[in-house]
């Protein structure tokens, strides 16, 4: 039991974060980078959603730790420098991806993951789940659930909304719609959809 | 005179189509930035007003500073360094709202602090071309009033549709549709007020250059 519940603590944690406070579809975190994404079509989701769960899941641990030191303070203004210092957390993080990277250069694709490591890194989801588990009080494990959970679920909401186009981006949709218009309308019916099953709109 | 100055936008249609960053190119309903903070925190003004005046501090002095700060800099590090500022002068935005506005600022929750990698502020990294001051002045200045425009819009008509209320003085009896407070509702009015700009600005179009033909 002991081993048990640790374990079904990640998995509960996890799945929350995927489906019923899905970063996009719950709380519109970095869906201004997946409307571009989809628009463009040039991005390879599956570097993409590597380096963001790698990025996410590291600056979590860090930031787990540092907000705790920050937290801890008796300060009345600490929640200025929160953003500061998880910033600060994600470039710790970014720099030790980015060198990964160039020792690996021979062997994977450097320049696409170099590309496209910025975009993952400095990115609402990232941010917006260390906020998240950081003011939320989550323990490390929880921490470390939700942030795995959370990038998962964002790109599974990337695939989503990316099969979507293919439905409605056609000659019946009047020229005002096409476009970025229809695409947040079918976000806003998958993000009903997540609310239907919820049954309640996530704190912000 | 009139005939002259349709001409004259119709030669620049394109030009004016990509630089008003205010009207015709608003970084929200056209380009689909900042919808983060629109399409949740901002369901009432006084959510978009905490986040306008955010914003406000935030977005030019990001763009100016790291304009300046990215000209030695490596590409693939800019990225940290327009966040980086961002997050530093987010301090002095914090403690304007909390003067401004007190504990009213934790209605907005994360999205406030959210802010500082809001693809609205931190975006001109991705081009590789380094920005002017004089421009990163002029374009973060349109950029803000374009996306102070698009938040308050939206959070008015969300707080008269879900509350029936205007900065909380009641308008209507009760809320004509309280589903607009939600995300889902949010994505529902941002995606229909992007419609509607992109009708208008299709019309102005067609207008100019029918005006312009006219012999």
């Amino acid at each position: 039991m002991t081993i048990l519940r640790p374990v079904f603590t990640f998995f509960l944690y996890a799945i929350l974060a995927i489906a019923a406070q899905n970063a996009i579809f719950s709380r519109a975190l970095g869906v201004s980078r997946l409307v571009k994404m989809v628009e463009d079509g040039s991005v390879e989701l599956f570097k993409f959603g590597l380096l963001l769960t790698i990025v996410q899941f590291f600056s979590s641990l860090l930031g787990y730790f540092v907000s705790h030191l920050l937290l801890g303070l008796d300060l009345s203004f600490k929640a200025a420098f929160l953003p500061l210092v998880l910033v600060l957390c994600s470039v710790i993080v970014f720099l030790l991806v980015l060198l990964v990277i160039a020792l690996a250069g021979s062997r994977i694709a450097a320049r696409d993951y170099l590309e496209l490591l910025p975009m993952a890194t400095f990115n609402c989801c990232v941010i917006g789940t260390l906020l998240l588990t950081t003011t939320g009080g989550y323990t490390l494990l929880q921490t470390l659930a939700f942030s795995l959970g959370s990038s998962v679920g964002y790109v599974l909401a990337v695939i989503l909304v990316n099969e979507g186009q293919r439905k409605i981006q056609n000659r019946n949709l009047p020229a005002a719609f096409r476009g970025l218009p229809i695409t947040l309308i079918y976000i806003g019916i998958l993000a009903l959809a997540i609310y239907g099953f919820t049954g309640h709109a996530p704190a912000i | 005179m009139r005939r002259n100055l349709s001409v004259y936008l119709s030669e620049n249609m394109d030009r004016l189509m990509r630089r008003d960053r205010f009207f015709f190119n608003n970084p929200v309903f056209l380009q689909g930035l900042g919808l983060a903070p629109v399409v949740v925190a901002a369901y009432d003004l006084h959510n978009a007003l905490v986040l306008s005046l955010a914003a406000a501090i935030l977005l030019t002095p990001t763009r100016v500073i790291a304009a300046l700060l990215c000209r030695r800099c490596y590409l693939r590090f800019r990225g940290a360094v327009y966040t980086l500022t961002a997050a530093v002068i987010y301090i002095a935005a914090w403690f304007c709202c909390q003067a401004v506005f007190g504990v009213g600022i934790q209605s907005v929750g994360l999205y406030l602090p959210m802010l500082v990698v809001e693809p609205i502020i931190i975006k001109r990294y991705e081009r590789a071309k380094q920005e002017r001051l004089s421009t990163a002045l002029r374009k973060g200045l349109l950029t803000t009033a374009g996306f102070l425009l698009a938040l308050l819009l939206t959070a008015a008509i969300r707080e008269l549709l879900g509350a029936g209320t205007l900065l909380g003085a009641p308008v209507f009896s009760g809320a004509p549709l309280p589903m607009t407070q939600l995300t889902c509702g949010g994505f529902f009015v941002v995606g229909l007020l992007a419609a509607l700009w992109r009708g208008m600005r299709n019309l102005f179009k067609k207008i100019v250059t029918m005006e312009a033909n006219t012999k």
